[in-house]
């Protein structure tokens, strides 16, 4: 692909300035992010580096504290997403807003349809969809029901749908996240043609070789401060590894960490684990008793379908579970009584349900244990494991009669980890254990899973925050599209390292 | 893409049921007159599917867009009533009094709407409502005699009656209840597929947040599907009253389930978002045929509600587990093989 003529930048976009904090903590800070015309500007940082705040100050979903936002050099109010889209910026959704039911076109021109009197006019209709399919060479049929679509043919419809409002700039916040090889693949040869034909693009994403191949300039965010501005020739994996995090980070304690593995008895013994729909293959792996595993990767690694295959959720294709040295049949029910709890990432929908009590949500997991003898369950008996369960991880408030729904992030969290820890655990498997939950209660949850371990628990902990990775685990593995590709074990780990394994690229230097 | 089409599929099923339901009980029962396969049988059963198949076709609207109208049947004898006092205490000419009808009929609809669209009360819940409402305010506007009894008012004048008998006034000739269902789908399946009106129904039912982002006024469409439903039960009403002569506190009850299940079995599907008014049609001959034959072989009577209760059952089933695997499908198909 030829490079940006540099001399040539026509600024289409350009924000400048930008300020933005919610309930007094800075979320931006003097932030500065230009799009050139024709251009593919990628944005990147890790996660709450501000990339989201940014894109939705610029998509007029959130309002800016400070600064100014130019479009084609002169200075524009965004106040809702109507404004952004009648600029000519439209935004790709991550989750799919086509109508399944009707055709590909119906969908294009959704709010617009040409009419022949009352009637609309199909004909044109089709003629002005395969139009824009022929211009930017999508592969589509303005007549197919959408319903018979895969998720990537749905994304390239809602791209159509920008580019039929004649949109110079399109937004995509990890397109690739829920799309296949194959389907990612079509989708950059798309980028490419419409960054040919003038349109620009900013791509958000976290993989790092998407970003190599497509962008022509990257602005790095860190901490909600621009952290660098790259030109193509200048994305460099390790420079752009070490720009997300920064090497100061690298450097402080908390962030390199020697790894001990405790290598005991074997507990959990994964076999060559396969999934139907391919997004993860051939896994192996083992935990051993009192040993904390992390996961790492990057979000749509697999990591979490992997987890949900061990628990029994989904059902893996092919491949073992066994535990104990026992082969599992996996199912929830099965693992529960085998000894495996789950801890899921979707902690609010997933993990409790919020109208109930601690004391019935602890009950649920448990009422085959709340009562030994086998006579009907009294109130008491659930009652007296709740107030168990509440005194061993110190869940507050305190009041086990208490809805979980209105209780802290934290709070909930302490009570889901609390349901199994009524239980007789071989195995407690808990993913991003801590999302949405604040400093002080994060610490309580690693001094319980620690606890656990001492006790003989193995335990796997999947997660996206590199801190929190290296400060829980024993032992690290990182997943990239679906296989295990590094372990880590009895070395010294930085967060560069496992961001690097994760994103594909080979060596990091060691910094400083 | 290759492959049927999921919706010919679903069509080609409901039209397949309602064949062999025809000819099973053609085996049956026998062909010939006062059998089953004889002209004048088959207009009967055209003609017993023709009410429940023009309020089907607000209905069908009503589902596409994920909602329900449980009222539909209270809304029948509310307008019937109205028509029966206007009869009884005016001397306002009948087109007026059909008018007044419509109008009940529509005003029916907008409550129906403005509960569900503007206040946002579950439409379930919204409609069972109205339903209890509609049927107790017939009650309050019945027409009693002189110990205050409720009593059926005939509504027996020529130029009212004629419009629930045939066009040549035979009892084989063709009903002009029959007309106006063929008018009923024909406008219907073209506003359906071929206004924006139309495309904004399925819009709303499949993803309403979608259609907001696309400048869809949502509400607005939810608001007129309830509002069209109580037009076609105005009509349907005109129809029903016309060949009874008569209008009273118990009519409607028939109706209270048979267009949402005419709409079930021709695949318009209760999460919304698919199916058609054509698909009504099929459903609602198909449910006539089944009546119509279980009555000629002397059954129990009891048995056509099993027949019914069964029939829905096995095809919303089929439609879920069908659905779930054509979405897996297409999913899976799209990620292995990118496109071609």
């Amino acid at each position: 692909m030829a490079e940006l003529n540099q001399t040539n930048l026509e600024t289409i976009l350009e924000a400048k300035g930008i300020y933005k904090s919610f309930s007094g903590v800075p979320v931006l800070q003097d932030v500065h992010f230009e799009v050139a015309k024709g251009e593919v500007h990628a944005l990147m940082g890790e996660n709450g580096a501000g990339k989201s705040t940014l894109i939705k100050i610029i998509t007029g979903v959130y309002s800016k504290d400070q600064g100014q936002i130019y479009w084609e050099g002169k200075p524009v109010e965004i106040n809702n997403y109507q404004d952004c889209q009648k600029l000519g910026v439209a935004c790709i959704y991550q989750e799919l807003s086509v109508i399944p039911p009707l055709t590909v076109a119906q969908n294009v021109f959704l709010g617009r349809e040409p009419r022949n009197g009352k009637l609309i006019d199909f004909r044109k209709m089709n003629r002005m969809t395969q139009e824009l399919i022929d211009k930017y060479e999508f592969p589509l049929k303005p007549t197919t029901i959408v319903d018979n679509l895969g998720i990537g043919q749905r994304q390239l419809i809602e791209i159509l749908k920008g580019l039929s409002q004649d949109s110079k700039l399109l937004i995509m916040d990890e397109p690739t996240a829920s799309l296949s090889g194959k389907e990612a693949e079509m989708l950059f040869k798309i980028i490419q043609t419409l960054r040919n034909q003038g349109v620009s693009i900013i791509y958000i994403s976290h993989r790092l070789e998407e970003v190599y191949m497509l962008s022509d300039r990257l602005t790095i965010l860190r901490d909600g401060k621009n952290a660098a501005l790259l030109q193509k020739h200048e994305i460099i994996p390790a420079k752009v590894i070490e720009t997300m995090i920064g090497k100061v980070v690298d450097e402080s304690s908390g962030s390199r960490k020697m790894l001990q593995s405790r290598e005991g008895e074997v507990r959990l013994d994964v076999k060559g684990l396969t999934d139907k729909s391919d997004r993860y293959r051939n896994i192996s792996f083992q935990v051993h008793r009192g040993e904390i595993l992390g996961l790492g990767g990057l979000i749509g690694a697999g990591r979490t379908e992997v987890v949900r295959a061990i628990y029994g959720v989904d059902k893996a294709q092919s491949g073992e579970v066994w535990l104990d040295g026992v082969k599992l049949n996996p199912s929830p029910r099965n693992s529960i009584n085998a000894g495996i709890g789950f801890v899921p990432e979707d902690r609010r929908n997933q993990g409790f349900i919020p109208l109930l009590s601690t004391t019935r949500n602890v009950a649920l997991t448990n009422y085959d244990i709340v009562k030994k003898n086998g006579s009907a369950v009294s109130d008491k008996d659930e009652l007296e494991m709740s107030k168990r369960a509440i005194q061993a991880i110190d869940i507050r408030p305190s009041d086990p009669n208490k809805e979980v729904g209105v209780m802290s992030g934290g709070n909930q969290q302490k009570v889901v980890l609390g349901k199994w820890l009524m239980r007789d655990l071989k195995l407690l498997i808990v993913d991003e254990p801590t999302a949405g939950i604040d400093v002080g209660a994060k610490d309580e949850i690693y001094s319980i899973l620690e606890d656990l371990a001492s006790k003989g628990v193995a335990i796997i902990v999947v997660t996206s925050d590199l801190q929190e990775l290296l400060r829980v685990s024993h032992r690290i593995l990182v997943m990239r599209k679906g296989n295990i590709v590094k372990e880590f074990k009895n070395v010294e780990v930085t967060q560069s390292k496992v961001l690097a394994a994760g994103q594909g690229v080979e060596e990091v230097e060691e910094a400083g | 893409m290759n492959g049927i089409n999921q919706n010919t599929l679903r069509r080609l099923i409901s039209i397949g049921m309602l064949a062999v339901l025809l000819v099973l009980f053609t085996i049956l029962i026998g062909a010939g007159s006062g059998k089953f396969l004889s002209q004048e049988n088959l207009i009967a059963i055209v003609r017993d599917a023709s009410v429940p198949g023009i309020i089907g076709v607000g209905i069908t609207y009503v589902i596409i867009t994920s909602g329900i109208d449980l009222s539909t049947g209270s809304a029948i004898a509310l307008v019937g009533m109205v028509m029966a006092n206007i009869y009884a205490y005016t001397l306002l000419p009948i087109p007026i009094m059909i008018l007044m009808g419509i109008l009940t009929g529509l005003a029916c609809g907008l409550v129906n709407g403005y509960i569900v669209a503007r206040m946002e009360i579950p439409e379930f819940i919204g409609t069972l409502a109205t339903m209890s409402v509609f049927r107790a305010l017939t009650y309050v506007i019945a027409i009693r005699d002189v110990n205050g009894v409720i009593k059926s008012q005939p509504m027996n004048v020529s130029q009212y009656t004629f419009l629930g008998n045939t066009i040549d006034g035979t009892p084989s000739g063709l009903p002009y209840v029959c007309i106006a269902l063929a008018l009923f789908v024909i406008v219907g399946q073209i506003v359906l597929r071929h206004t924006r009106f139309g495309t904004y129904i399925y819009a709303v039912g499949a993803n309403k947040k979608a259609a907001t982002l696309s400048g869809i006024n949502v509400e607005r469409v939810r608001m007129m599907v309830y509002v069209i439903t109580g037009f076609c039960v105005s009509i349907g009403a005109v129809f029903t009253t016309a060949r009874l002569q008569s209008a009273t506190t118990a009519l409607g009850t028939d109706f209270e389930f048979s267009p949402i299940a005419a709409a079930v079995v021709g695949g318009v599907a209760l999460s919304g978002g698919s199916g058609d008014v054509v698909g009504t049609l099929i459903g609602a001959l198909f449910m006539a045929a089944l009546e119509n034959g279980v009555r000629k072989l002397d059954m129990n009577t009891a048995f056509q509600y099993i027949i019914k209760g069964v029939i829905i059952v096995l095809v919303v089933m089929f439609d879920a587990t069908y659905k779930a695997r054509m979405d897996r499908i297409a999913k899976e198909k799209g990620a292995k093989e990118g496109l071609e």
